[in-house]
């Protein structure tokens, strides 16, 4: 119960959906389906990273990946949009399911599949360019050059990730001036705007100040309306705050996954218990 | 209980955190003693480069100074009672000579104007009507008489040092015997002497305007007997009225002045035959005296308006006439306040001269820079005459008066002006001007070049050629290498171009001199297909190789399918040169420089830029390579995964965020490989053929700064006109590189700041 108190007190105003599920925990099986992990196997060359793992991520929803560092949390994440792919000697068995396709078919285009599945990363990485042209990148990839469309979506990306007020008037400055938190929620904005279906956050917090996270994680709340959200946190209480589903992973194998309250205050396994508890981690 | 808490611990005492002694630590001297180490190896660095520059500077400035005059006191010429027809000096400027009417030389001091000796000419109570100059360089002379005869006689100035002092006797020598040689039949205007080893020549003027012409060959048979040919006088009318003549040393060219109307005629002349007239050129201004200059090509004439107008024959451009001698009008120089010139002197080794004016003052010009050098008054009459002595460190100037002047002449570097070192000049025996670097010759009349054009333009040339063929090759390379290859064949390439650096320069350039450029000539078609077809060939397998089957693409493991290009760059190398030859006998006629040469007009050197710029860019290549490499493997890999995550592809991630980013590396690596090939200098010297032309063609050769210093410093005389040139060359070297370092650094600092923070 506590962490659902933290969580009210921290996004009032938004919570309306988390309110309501406070009150009737939802359960997986409920939700409509936006990927579905079918016995994925990962390998670095020979060492398996991934055991087996098969889960289902709900549509428009926030999942949570938890565990203590080197558990494959991130590594799972990256397989979403094959980031993986330009690790040396990383392969990956079993299927990995977006709207019925698996994404490891031979004949799926990456680049596309990546437009479809945005990632935000641990460190902000706004490219050396102007704030405008940061969020222009992506359009201009996938081929949109009308100057009207790209202002219009820019606009409604910076205002999409809560920056616009910041930097409506500086959109030509380069966007290495901004703040940490700025700069990962310019990030933000540059994923949403090529409009994909599911944002990966990998540990967006990580580097930011407690009043940068409150920000980001109010934008998560809000986002979770439009898109499908995986999100990895070592932030249990962040995890906690933001998302609606929580998966606990353990070297390399997925332990418990369900829905966040329930995890956090009922675990079903003793490994959870353990790291939720603060046994390890 | 026992236990002693640390505060109590025997030997702990108070630490104070005040600096000074009590706080004094050792670690505190060694940080300081770094810090002065530091600072001074920093402004010894600077002061080094500095110095450098201050040293080229020096070298360089006397170039661009002035002369200077150091009159002595005037003197009163011990005279004759006749008046003086000629002064002169010796080559120690210590004894100087008059000429009178009466025949009679005499030689005095030019410190204190006391007479030294007299000498009467032979001429029997005859006077003297005219005295002019043989061989200025020798002191032969000619003097006509009143009854047309000519004398030729020589002062000879016999250095003895009796007692460790310098002693100097002067006399009088007659190389043609002591009788005046008959010539013409009244006394001449003016007159012209000229004599060689085997040839005399004499040219007179009469009051009538008629010429007279008269010469002598002397014949040497086998035997060695020697035999004089005297032709007969020739006399024929003139076109104006001469009262000035001048005639080449080498007895070709005959001018007739006539000073009131201005005009030239322009006359060749050959032995004993009659002179022909060339042309008749106007001089604008009615004329007041005229001068060969050093070398006997070019001739000065002054007018009456103060302009000095430069003259030599020359051959049309263009035209009905091309091909055809004229009388070039070359330059002109003018005298300045409005003088009027009096008297010309010419300097006997240079093409110096020195104009006299009604005002008495003295003028120094020097005829290939176009420069006025130094005027200033010397006398308070105008000036009579004018004459330096063969050193030309000395310089006589006699006033309507009788009083001399005698003023040493400190004139190290008349050649030098900034128009001629960038402009095109009008050089002597040319016919139109150039920009000409031609430092020395054998013959000591020879008029230097220094035009530092054509070896700046080598220069660039060279640079130019190497980095068109060193830049792409190097930054594809470095792209390639950094972004695409598999770390393991990385490991191997990058050590392996780096290594390429360490080879000596010398050894590119004795390949490239002795094995590549008689190979390119021999394979010129050859090297051409290849030079078409690789960048050709390259993406055409890269795309072959897309769209080959996934097996045939997976057996070659992700990253090293570069290596594959190698036997199909080995291949179409070898094809080119298979197909060449008969390429060539089927389109060129079998010689494709020969083809070049008459079809296009473009010759062909076997060292030419083409040579220079594979040989030269080879040396480029990896240090380029190297920087660029660095600068684009160095790109945080956070922003191309960024980059990737948006779902651009490898290639866009290249150009929309990696190449952007490196690209300060990238501008750095370039500009360091130009200074690196404006600088190189083995290369260049073994390659080029150190031609100074100052065309870009690709077929020919060049000289830039650098190997022209290579070249000439050993043959250049320490102190002299060229060796402060040579001094020029490399503080224009050091300033090109110098700027084109500050335009990559401004450039660099302004992209760095761009992409700062990264």
């Amino acid at each position: 119960m506590t962490s659902v108190q933290t969580k009210t007190q921290l996004s009032h105003g938004i919570d309306i959906s988390s309110m309501e599920r406070s009150q009737t925990p939802t359960r997986i099986e409920d939700e409509s389906i936006a990927i579905e992990v079918d016995a994925l196997n990962l390998y670095y060359g020979q060492k398996r990273a991934l055991h087996n793992v098969s889960m289902k991520i709900p549509h428009k929803k926030v999942t949570a990946f938890i565990g203590p560092s080197g558990c494959g949390k991130s590594t799972l994440l990256r397989c979403f949009n094959r980031m993986n792919d330009l690790i040396d000697g990383c392969h990956v068995e079993g299927g990995l399911r977006l709207d019925g396709k698996n994404i490891y078919d031979r004949d799926v285009d990456i680049a596309m599949l990546r437009r479809r599945v945005g990632m935000v990363f641990q460190k902000a990485n706004p490219f050396p360019k102007s704030i405008y042209e940061n969020v222009a990148y992506g359009l201009r990839l996938a081929g949109i050059n009308k100057k009207r469309v790209i202002d219009e979506t820019v606009e409604w990306a910076l205002k999409g990730a809560a920056l616009w007020d910041e930097v409506k008037d500086r959109l030509d400055d380069s966007a290495l001036g901004l703040s940490g938190g700025q700069q990962q929620r310019l990030v933000i904005a540059r994923a949403i705007a090529i409009q994909p279906d599911v944002i990966l956050l990998d540990e967006p917090c990580s580097a930011l100040d407690p009043i940068s996270t409150l920000k980001v994680e109010e934008l998560i709340t809000e986002l979770k309306n439009n898109y499908t959200i995986v999100i990895v946190t070592h932030n249990m209480q962040q995890a906690a705050r933001v998302s609606d589903y929580t998966a606990f992973m353990y070297v390399g194998d997925l332990i418990e996954f369900g829905n966040t309250d329930q995890l956090f205050t009922k675990p079903t396994k003793k490994q959870t218990e353990d790291y939720i508890t603060g046994r390890y981690g | 209980m026992t236990q002693v808490s640390p505060a109590e611990a025997p030997d702990r005492k108070p630490r104070s955190i005040v600096a000074g002694s009590a706080g004094y630590q050792p670690r505190y001297l060694k940080d300081r003693l770094a810090k002065i180490v530091v600072l001074i190896g920093g402004i010894g660095v600077i002061a080094a480069l500095l110095l450098i520059f201050v040293y080229l500077l020096t070298e360089v400035a006397p170039l661009f100074a002035g002369a200077a005059f150091e009159a002595r006191p005037a003197i009163t010429v011990p005279d004759d009672g006749s008046p003086a027809l000629y002064v002169a000096a010796e080559e120690q400027g210590e004894v100087g000579t008059r000429i009178g009417q009466s025949g009679v030389l005499n030689f005095f001091d030019l410190h204190s104007g006391a007479l030294r000796a007299q000498v009467a000419l032979p001429v029997g109570g005859i006077a003297l009507q005219r005295v002019v100059d043989v061989a200025p360089e020798r002191s032969v002379l000619a003097g006509g008489l009143v009854d047309g005869s000519v004398l030729i006689f020589q002062l000879d100035y016999k250095v003895t040092y009796p007692d460790d002092k310098r002693l100097i006797t002067p006399s009088v020598v007659y190389p043609r015997g002591e009788a005046p040689l008959p010539f013409m039949p009244q006394a001449p205007v003016h007159l012209a002497v000229r004599s060689s080893d085997d040839a005399l020549m004499l040219a007179g003027a009469d009051a009538d305007g008629n010429l007279y012409l008269k010469s002598f060959e002397v014949t040497t048979s086998l035997m060695g007997d020697s035999e004089v040919t005297e032709s007969a006088v020739q006399k024929l009318p003139a076109p104006v009225k001469p009262d000035l003549l001048l005639l080449e040393p080498e007895m070709r060219w005959l001018y007739a002045i006539d000073k009131a109307a201005g005009k030239i005629a322009f006359y060749r002349v050959n032995g004993s035959e009659a002179p022909k007239l060339i042309e008749v050129a106007d001089a604008d201004a009615p004329i007041v005296d005229a001068h060969y200059l050093a070398g006997g090509i070019s001739i000065i004439v002054a007018h009456r308006d103060g302009r000095l107008s430069q003259w030599f024959p020359a051959r049309q451009q263009g035209g009905a006439n091309e091909g055809e001698t004229y009388l070039a009008h070359v330059r002109d120089f003018q005298l300045e306040n409005g003088a009027t010139p009096t008297a010309i002197g010419a300097e006997p080794r240079r093409r110096g001269f020195a104009v006299g004016d009604d005002q008495g003052r003295v003028s120094l010009f020097y005829a290939t820079s176009g420069r006025l050098i130094h005027q200033q008054k010397l006398l308070d009459t105008s000036v009579a005459a004018l004459a330096f002595n063969p050193r030309a460190q000395l310089l006589l100037a006699l006033g309507t008066d009788g009083r001399l002047v005698a003023t040493d002449v400190h004139n190290e570097h008349p050649e030098i002006s900034l128009s001629a070192l960038w402009g095109k000049v009008w050089y002597e025996s040319y016919d139109e001007p150039k920009l000409l670097w031609q430092s020395s010759s054998a013959s000591a009349d020879f008029e230097p070049k220094f035009s530092m054009a054509p070896l700046a333009l080598g220069t660039l040339k060279g640079a130019f050629y190497a980095m068109i063929f060193a830049v792409p090759i190097a930054v594809l390379g470095a792209i390639f290498t950094a972004n695409f290859m598999s770390p393991e064949m990385r490991q191997v390439v990058k050590p392996a171009v780096e290594v390429l650096a360490a080879l000596p320069s010398v050894i590119l350039g004795f390949l490239a001199g002795l094995w590549l450029a008689p190979f390119v000539e021999s394979n010129l078609p050859g090297m051409f297909l290849a030079l078409l077809l690789l960048p050709l060939a390259v993406p055409t397998f890269g795309y072959l190789w897309m769209r080959a089957p996934q097996r045939v693409r997976q057996s070659v493991p992700m990253g090293w399918e570069a290596a594959l290009l190698m036997p199909v760059i080995a291949l179409i190398v070898w094809f080119c040169f298979l197909v060449a030859k008969p390429i060539e006998a089927l389109a060129f006629g079998g010689n494709m420089q020969a083809w070049m040469d008459h079809v296009l007009g473009i010759g062909y050197d076997q060292r030419n830029a083409l040579v220079v710029g594979i040989a030269m860019g080879v040396a480029v290549i990896p240090v380029v390579f190297s920087i660029a490499e660095d600068a684009i493997f160095s790109v945080p890999k956070h922003l191309s995964l960024g980059s990737l995550a948006l779902g651009a592809t490898p290639w866009q991630t290249l150009i929309g965020v990696v190449l952007p980013t490196a690209s300060p590396g990238i501008f750095s690596a370039i500009m360091i490989g130009l200074g690196r090939a404006v600088g190189e200098t083995m290369i260049v010297l073994m390659a080029t053929g150190n031609t100074p032309v100052t065309d870009f063609s690709l077929f020919s050769g060049m000289r830039t700064l650098a190997a022209n210093v290579a070249v000439e410093m050993p043959e250049s005389e320490v102190g002299s006109t060229h060796f402060r040139m040579l001094f020029l060359s490399g503080l224009v070297l050091f300033l090109f590189t110098f700027f084109f370092n500050t335009v990559a650094e401004v450039v660099r600092s302004r992209l760095r700041r761009k992409y700062s923070s990264l």
